[in-house]
Order: structure tokens, then sequence, then C-alpha cells
């Protein structure tokens, strides 16, 4: 046995008591991660059933104005033509809302599912940004907006600039980066889309000039469902699915979403998504390569 | 001289899943990413997927980028095909610390294998067989028909290659901060 002075125990007791208390704090740390992750869980959760409750005002209502204006103009007679061209264009903003919004629930679905993949082509950058711009044209006249391309007006854009990557994946970014800007952008307002080449990789930025966003919420929007004005008065439609197939689609694709914005000072995201590196015929097996570990 | 495999070839993205009940060879390369494959001898069916992370947050979709997620999805797409979930075994493969962290009590690639073992055991899985950990990464073939995995250790690349071949993406944004 040894023998321990006064001192030596004491100090030894005081280094445990030290370490525990140290443990104690990482414990404390930890149990703090836990309660937020637990909250954001049940946050998740409670998205979820208020975006089924949802459905019916976003998707049934719109396909009752539908029936029920296209049944109006049916009916109507060939000296109302201009009122039939107001109705038309309500029924195309209501079944183009539609498209969009499912075109997000299946790609999220079929992301959370697993089974989407690149579809890897040449594009051309140009004309997809072209018809991304066209499809928002009558979003964008509704609210007066402007929208700019590399500081140039619509029609000047430039074609010629090719890209390899997935055009259905780009597109669905664009047009969700585009949805938001026109949908949070005030009357009369400037959006600003940039696009380069840079090392290899397609640099996408829009910028609004809207409410902005503050620096607490930059972490959630790109969670499901999250929408930061959900109340009932919210005027702004849409399940809150967009951002975050964004994220997960600059993800598949090797690419990073970033965000600079400030209450009050609009929003800008700047998407970059590196050039896809051919096919995956860098994973075709040889004969050699098919043995247990080489070592 | 490539090897005529039998069955049409999957690459399997990271975050993505597979099954199948025909004959398949799912591969894929895994650093400190994880793959569990499944397999039931009854049917001849297989299921892979390939997870980056270890649990589901709440951010971003409920998506098989995270482990808990992928391999119950897995499962439930096992049982989809015709499997029965008392039949189902499990290999795991991946988890490997890639990048040298000095922190190693907070390694991905552990964090990930783990997960696998937690859920499977949870469910009930057996795991046959795995090759987890280490710092090379691994290259991964899998035979949905015969359940057999095939599997080969990467080289671990030079710092210096690692540096030389960042991609794009890291450069510019090391620039734009």
């Amino acid at each position: 046995m040894i023998r321990l002075s006064d001192e030596d125990l004491i100090n030894e007791l005081k280094k445990r008591f030290e370490e525990n208390k140290k443990n104690l704090d990482e414990l404390t740390r930890l149990n703090k991660i836990l309660t937020k992750v637990n909250n954001r869980l049940s946050e998740a959760e409670a998205m979820k059933s208020h975006f089924i409750s949802n459905i019916s005002n976003e998707i049934i209502n719109p396909f009752t104005s539908i029936l029920a204006l296209s049944k109006t103009i049916l009916e109507s007679s060939k000296e109302s033509w201009k009122q039939v061209i107001s109705m038309v264009a309500l029924i195309h903003s209501e079944t183009f809302n539609l498209d969009f919004q499912f075109a997000n629930i299946f790609a999220a679905a079929k992301l959370e599912a697993g089974e989407i993949m690149p579809e890897i082509s040449k594009i051309d950058v140009c004309g997809l940004i072209k018809d991304v711009i066209d499809s928002f044209k009558y979003e964008a006249k509704k609210k007066n907006l402007k929208i700019l391309i590399n500081s140039e007006p619509v029609s000047k854009i430039q074609s010629g600039l090719f890209f390899v990557s997935d055009y259905l994946k780009i597109k669905l970014i664009l047009a969700n980066l585009l949805s938001n800007a026109v949908k949070f952008s005030f009357t009369e307002g400037v959006i600003e889309l940039e696009y380069k080449l840079e090392n290899g990789s397609l640099i996408l930025s829009l910028q609004d000039h809207g409410q902005g966003i503050s620096p607490e919420n930059h972490d959630i929007i790109f969670d499901r469902f999250q929408k930061l004005d959900s109340g009932i008065n919210s005027f702004n439609r849409g399940h809150g699915l967009g951002l975050s197939v964004i994220k997960a689609f600059t993800d598949l694709l090797g690419g990073e979403i970033s965000l600079k914005s400030l209450p009050g000072k609009g929003a800008r995201f700047i998407v970059i998504l590196p050039e896809s590196q051919g096919d995956i015929e860098g994973i075709t097996f040889n004969g050699n390569e098919l043995l247990f570990d080489e070592e | 001289m490539n090897q005529i495999l039998p069955g049409n070839i999957h690459f399997l993205y990271p975050s993505t899943i597979f099954a199948s009940h025909e004959e398949w060879n799912i591969t894929t390369i895994l650093g400190s990413c994880v793959a569990v494959c499944f397999w039931d001898p009854i049917i001849k069916a297989g299921a892979m997927n390939h997870y980056m992370l270890p649990l589901w947050n709440g951010q971003g979709l409920a998506s098989p980028k995270y482990g808990n997620i992928a391999i119950k999805k897995s499962v439930e797409k096992m049982i989809q095909i015709g499997c029965r979930i008392e039949n189902i075994k499990a290999k795991v493969f991946g988890g490997a610390e890639v990048l040298n962290s000095k922190n190693t009590q907070f390694n991905i690639g552990d964090r990930n294998v783990e997960i696998a073992r937690i859920v499977l055991d949870e469910l009930g899985i057996p795991i046959v067989s795995s090759s987890t950990g280490g710092k090379r990464g691994r290259k991964i073939l899998f035979n949905t028909a015969t359940g057999d995995v095939k599997h080969k250790l990467i080289k671990p690349p030079e710092p210096s290659e690692i540096l030389n071949n960042l991609p794009p993406t890291a450069i510019l944004y090391k620039n734009n901060e």
C-alpha cells in the first residue's frame, strides 16, 4: 500500500472533483443539444401535419377555380372575348402554380425515397435561363418586376454557354430561386440574375430586393415545410419545400448553396455547381479490381 | 479487360437506395460514408443504401442521406419487393476516417458505422459480415442475386494530391470568404 500525505490526498480529490465538473459540464452541453434536436424533430412533425392540412387550400382550391373558370368560358358567347382572355390568364396562373408545386412535391418525395439520380447531359445554360425566366413572365408582370441578367435586360441574353450537368435539376433549382425572388420582391422591384463559368464551375446568383431574411433564420430556411411566415394570413403560397429541394439537388450535383441576406436588404442566393466529370465510367470494374484487399 | 458481370450494373449515388429482386450489380465508392447491403437468401433479392451522416435532426429533407432513415427505408423497400424481415441479412461497409481528424471522438465514419449497428439491432437484422473503419476508402460491388459483396480498399491520396484536386467549389468558397 502507498501511504499518501494529506496534501496528496487533497490534491487527488481536487483533481477528481474537477474532472467530475468537466464531465457534468459536457453532459449539460450535450443535453442542451439534445433538447434542441428534440424540439426540432417535433417541429418537423408538426410541420408535416400542417402540410397535409394545407393541401386542400393549396391544391384543391386552385382546381376548383380552374374548373369553374373553364366552365364559364365554355358557356360564354363570342362577344365576351375580352372577359375570356382575362379568365384564361387566371387559369394559366393557377395551373402554372400547381404545376410548379407538384414538381417540388414529387422532387421532395423522390429525394426522400432515395430514388433520384443525376441525369447528366450537355446543357445550354443561356437557353435554360431563358426558359425559366420565360415561364415566370406572367408572375413577374403581375408585380411589375424587372428581371436583369448579368445587368442586361432578358432580351439581350447571349447564347452559347455550355455546361455538363443535369438539365432538369438545375432548371428546378433556378425556378425555385426565381419563384422565391418573385414572391418576396416588392412591387416594381428588380431581380438580378447573374451567371458565369469560373474554374470549371457554374455560378448562379440571384438577388432580390425584398424583405430579406434575418441571420438567425438562415439555417432553418433549408428545412422542409419551413415557411417563415406560416401564419393564417400568410400572403405567400407554397409549401416550404422549394429551398429544401434546392439544397438536396445541389448536394446531389456536388455543389454548394449560400445565402447573403439581412432584414430589409433583400436576399442573394448563390449556387455553385461543379461540372460533372463525364459519365460514371470511372466506376467500371476491371478483372484485377475484383480482388479483395490488395495489402 | 473488363470482367463481364452477370446482370446489370447500377452505380449507387450517395443519399440514394436501390432494391431489386432481379440480378443487379450495385456498385459505389465509400469514404466516411456507409453502405448497408441487404439480402434475402429465400427470394434472392437485395437492396443497398449509401448514407453520409448518422442521424437526421430535422434539417433539410428526411432523405436517405442519413443513416437512421436510409436503413429503415431500405428495409421497407425489401419488404415491398416481397422479402420477409426475418430472412433479411445485412452487410456493412465503409465508415473510414479519410480526412485526418485529430478529434477522433467525433469521427463521422465511426458514428456512421455505429448507427448501422444500432438500427439493425433494433430491427432484428443480423450483420453477417462487415468491413468498416480504417483510413482507406472502399469500392463495393454487391450482387443482388447471390448476396456476394466484393470490396476493394482504395489507396489513400497523398496530402499534396488532395490539395491539387480540391473541387473547384472548395477553392471558390475560400476566395469568397
